[in-house]
């Protein structure tokens, strides 16, 4: 991945994101205060923005830009846990002009994973990513890696959610998709469809 | 929807303006930014403290910005977190060279985004931040064991902790002495609270949450999250017996014991109303041997136009009455030397 690419990716998500607004404001609207999808099309709108007319060829640099403007725009929870992980990816790639995808996705995980200090299995976005990130490691394509994400975004029905408004739920919020892990799904299948493209 | 706005989008910004109007020798923004709000009473060498949180509470959290309290904060719409990057302005602002101390109130995006700015401060500024989490509700969640994360949420305790932090930070103390204090207060402030109708956030239009004329929702928080029990509406007298028992028996007290109470008003409940529960609080405290040292009764932290209350205990050491004796001299709260 170049700073092109990112540039390309970041637009990919902020369209996608987009199109999907309705679909995640009634995700979260089950137990969340619905404002997930306007966060997260807002939120990359603005990092896709930042960047969109930069000469930076540093990829990571790139990636600390387009993540403080996600959390400047748009400092909810689940903005800024996303801000927090572009962040990330740019403080690890700083000083790289190309880096390995299954790199950037890790320190996005990392990042999230730090500011939120959830564990995997608590039913969050963490759910969604970390599959995703072990799939692109082990050398899936960006294809096959999308559809791990979405399988996993399923597969967070189920789960005991221990964070957020959902815990309040208690057992009940077994019955519920989750909508951080939704995120993480369009994510992959954003990716995919970019890389698909090219 | 009642309410005297203009617009719903309109609503912080113009608030902020009026703030500013209001006390232009006292308080000013930075970089142009409404949302990043500092006193004008710098005082040299002094530790910064910072806060910030969502809008909708007047006068948490802005209030407290001012002589022995608070040197800054950054203020977000209307129960939403400010950004890191308002709260890095902030903090670049109040520093002056003896590090900042952020205290704020449980909540994940405030927390999320106090991290970030403290990172930020670190890594490009050089700022040395440390931060205290203030979490006090005892209705919130079960007190956390050795080495968990507190699950309370803060409501309206988090004004003892302000007072004893910004009384230690004009004496002159260090950084780490500041944290402390804080923290000392942290660990002996209490709150629980009552709600008797609902708050309505102007971008969203109706009330957050249904609650009948003749109900009650013991422990529901500042934004209107669960309580312990929902049911019918009780006498002051009962009402206040439910609230204080979980106070009490959360840290151990004693016969002999100093405390300073806060009644606090959640925004639609008259001042008249408060003094009937501080009546049966006194009533309490006296046949337990519990010592009431000094009391607050107004509105410290609300919910918007929420009616209800919650009471905070906060119990006393002479350090801690040293700093809570401490004159303080924001725009909206004053108190000279106890």
């Amino acid at each position: 991945m170049n700073a092109a690419e990112l540039k390309g990716l970041l637009a990919a998500w902020a369209a996608l994101m987009n199109e999907k607004k309705e679909w995640l404001i009634e995700l979260d609207s089950v137990v969340g205060d619905s404002d997930l999808g306007l966060t997260m099309s807002d939120g990359f709108a603005a990092a896709a923005e930042a960047v969109s007319a930069s000469d930076v060829t540093d990829v990571g640099k790139l990636a600390y830009q387009a993540g403080k403007a996600m959390a400047t725009a748009v400092p909810s929870t689940m903005g800024t846990l996303m801000a927090s992980g572009l962040m990330n990816a740019g403080k690890q790639l700083k000083g790289q002009e190309e880096a390995a995808d299954a790199d950037f996705f890790e320190a996005w995980y990392d990042g999230v994973q730090n500011r939120g200090k959830a564990q995997p299995g608590e039913k969050t976005f963490l759910d969604g990513m970390l599959p995703a990130v072990q799939a692109l490691k082990a050398g899936k394509t960006p294809e096959e890696t999308a559809e791990i994400a979405w399988s996993a975004f399923e597969g967070t029905k189920g789960m005991l959610a221990k964070h957020g408004r959902m815990a309040i739920r208690g057992e009940a919020s077994r019955e519920l998709l989750d909508p951080g892990a939704a995120v993480a799904a369009l994510l992959m299948k954003g990716y995919a469809e970019y890389r698909g493209k090219q | 929807m009642k309410k005297i706005i203009n617009t719903p989008e309109r609503f912080i910004p113009e608030m902020l303006e009026g703030i500013y109007a209001a006390h232009p020798d006292d308080l000013m923004c930075v970089n142009g930014d409404l949302h990043c709000l500092v006193t004008k009473h710098k005082q040299a060498g002094k530790v910064g403290i910072a806060t910030g949180g969502g809008s909708g509470h007047l006068p948490l959290f802005l209030g407290y910005v001012g002589k022995g309290m608070l040197d800054g904060c950054s203020i977000g719409d209307v129960f939403q977190s400010p950004s890191a990057e308002q709260m890095l302005a902030v903090t670049k602002e109040i520093d002056q060279g003896a590090g900042v101390l952020y205290i704020y109130g449980n909540y994940n995006g405030d927390i999320f985004n106090f991290d970030m700015a403290a990172e930020m401060a670190d890594m490009e500024e050089d700022i040395r931040v440390e931060s205290v989490v203030a979490g006090e509700d005892v209705a919130s969640a079960a007190p956390s064991a050795e080495g968990e994360p507190n699950k309370r949420r803060g409501v309206a305790g988090i004004f003892f902790v302000y007072k004893c932090a910004g009384a230690a930070a004009a004496e002159g103390r260090d950084l780490d002495q500041v944290k402390a204090a804080a923290e000392k207060a942290c660990a002996n402030v209490r709150t629980m609270g009552v709600a008797l109708s609902s708050c309505t956030v102007p971008r969203v239009g109706h009330p957050s949450f249904e609650i009948g004329e003749d109900e009650m929702e013991i422990g529901m928080g500042i934004h209107g999250e669960p309580g312990i029990r929902r049911g019918k509406l009780k006498t002051a007298d009962e009402m206040t017996d439910e609230m204080l028992e979980p106070i009490l028996s959360d840290i151990p007290y004693k016969a002999g014991d100093e405390v300073a109470v806060l009644i606090n008003g959640l925004g639609a409940t008259p001042l008249e109303e408060q003094y009937v529960m501080f009546r049966r609080v006194k009533q309490i405290l006296d046949g337990k041997g519990i010592s009431i040292w000094h009391t607050y009764v107004g509105e410290f932290a609300t919910s918007m136009e929420m009616a209800g209350a919650s009471i905070s205990l906060l119990r006393l050491d002479d350090e801690l009455k040293g700093w809570l004796a401490a004159p303080v001299d924001t725009p909206f709260f004053k108190q000279f030397q106890l």
